[in-house]
């Protein structure tokens, strides 16, 4: 009996251990297993400017979602797969555009909001965009002169 | 030519048919000469722009005393295909919807004033300078038109027009200059107004700005 209740009592431990482990790497690394309650929109950039998945989606210095996915399109331009909070509303004129963090900080997506009557759905896709500023292109413009 | 050629029946029904078919694609091409290169978003948007290069290049327009007969000119052919009601819709964002008819007549006003106060002095600028058409898209009644400008120096701005399909016409709502969104631009600069004061603070700026 009392050699029965010590197995118990290491297994309860190791299933604990097991459990807070996968609670770690899950909130450290930001993995999305049930998939945070939002809505996907989809604005098209003609240059993407590296942005990665994961980038930060701000309005007004907030955060208000995540960049999911960087996929390219048919027609070249880079297609961004935004995840936004549920509780945002976006509008259809809304611009979305990606901006960098400082001069050499990261980069994130800043959404200033419309004003149209027009709501964007769950899957939509946001037509007016602002691809990223190449801050190299213009330091070369500068460094070497503008032609 | 082909007729000289030609000889036998046989040979002149097909001189013939040859000669129609010439004749047909001529004809053709004279009717639509660019239609069968650019879409009608890119047509409009050329027509005004086109317009606008005439008029600067206008020698007798160029003299000293025709300068606010240029500029109304230049206005006028800008406002046709411009619209400011929209833009100033879209620069306002959120407060548009707070504002009365009455409000939203006189902001566009303001703002289409602001615009072409900002906008004509540096248009009046131009020497030489060529627009190329480079790319157009269409999506449903939106559309993008992408040009380049080429200065003299060879240096080149990309300028694309995001136009909307108004009835027969395409209008304009936005200008995207190196990647910048006009709209983009005022809309930051009047929410910051609005909110660190009040509309009617931005009303007088506007204003203000346009008695200078």
């Amino acid at each position: 009996m009392k050699k029965f209740n010590l197995e118990i009592a290491v297994g309860f431990f190791l299933l604990l251990g097991i459990l807070s482990l996968a609670y770690i790497s899950i909130n450290l690394g930001k993995l999305e297993i049930v998939g945070k309650s939002g809505y996907t929109i989809y604005p098209e950039f003609e240059k993407a400017g590296g942005i990665k998945p994961k980038a930060v989606v701000e309005i007004a210095g907030v955060e208000v979602g995540t960049v999911k996915s960087v996929a390219i399109s048919s027609d070249y331009r880079a297609v961004v797969e935004l995840s936004i909070d549920k509780a945002i509303k976006l509008q259809e004129d809304a611009i979305a555009s990606i901006k960098t963090k400082g001069l050499i900080g990261e980069q994130y997506v800043q959404i200033s909001p419309g004003g149209s009557d027009k709501l964007i759905a769950d899957g939509g896709k946001l037509r007016e965009t602002e691809s990223a500023i190449d801050i190299e292109e213009l330091i070369s413009q500068y460094v070497f002169g503008k032609v | 030519m082909c007729l000289e050629r030609c000889k036998g029946e046989l040979m002149e029904k097909k001189c013939t048919l040859k000669l129609f078919v010439l004749i047909l694609g001529l004809s053709l091409s004279a009717v639509f000469p660019l239609y069968a290169i650019a879409g009608e978003p890119t047509d409009q948007v050329k027509q005004t722009v086109d317009a606008v290069i005439q008029i600067l290049n206008n020698k007798e327009l160029k003299k000293p005393a025709r300068v606010e007969e240029r500029r109304a000119m230049i206005r006028e052919t800008v406002e046709k295909r411009f619209d400011f009601e929209e833009m100033a819709k879209r620069s306002l964002a959120r407060h548009w919807k707070d504002r009365t008819p009455q409000e939203k007549k006189e902001f566009t006003s303001l703002f289409s004033d602001l615009l072409e106060d900002t906008y004509i002095k540096k248009i009046e600028r131009y020497e030489e300078e060529k627009v190329v058409y480079t790319d157009e898209r269409i999506d449903g009644p939106y559309a993008t038109v992408r040009t380049k400008i080429v200065t003299t120096k060879e240096m080149e701005i990309p300028v694309d027009y995001k136009i909307f399909k108004k009835g027969q016409k395409w209008e304009v709502y936005d200008i995207i200059v190196e990647g910048v969104s006009l709209v983009n631009n005022y809309r930051t600069q009047f929410n910051q107004i609005i909110r660190s004061g009040s509309y009617e603070d931005l009303v007088q700026k506007l204003k203000k700005k346009a008695l200078k």
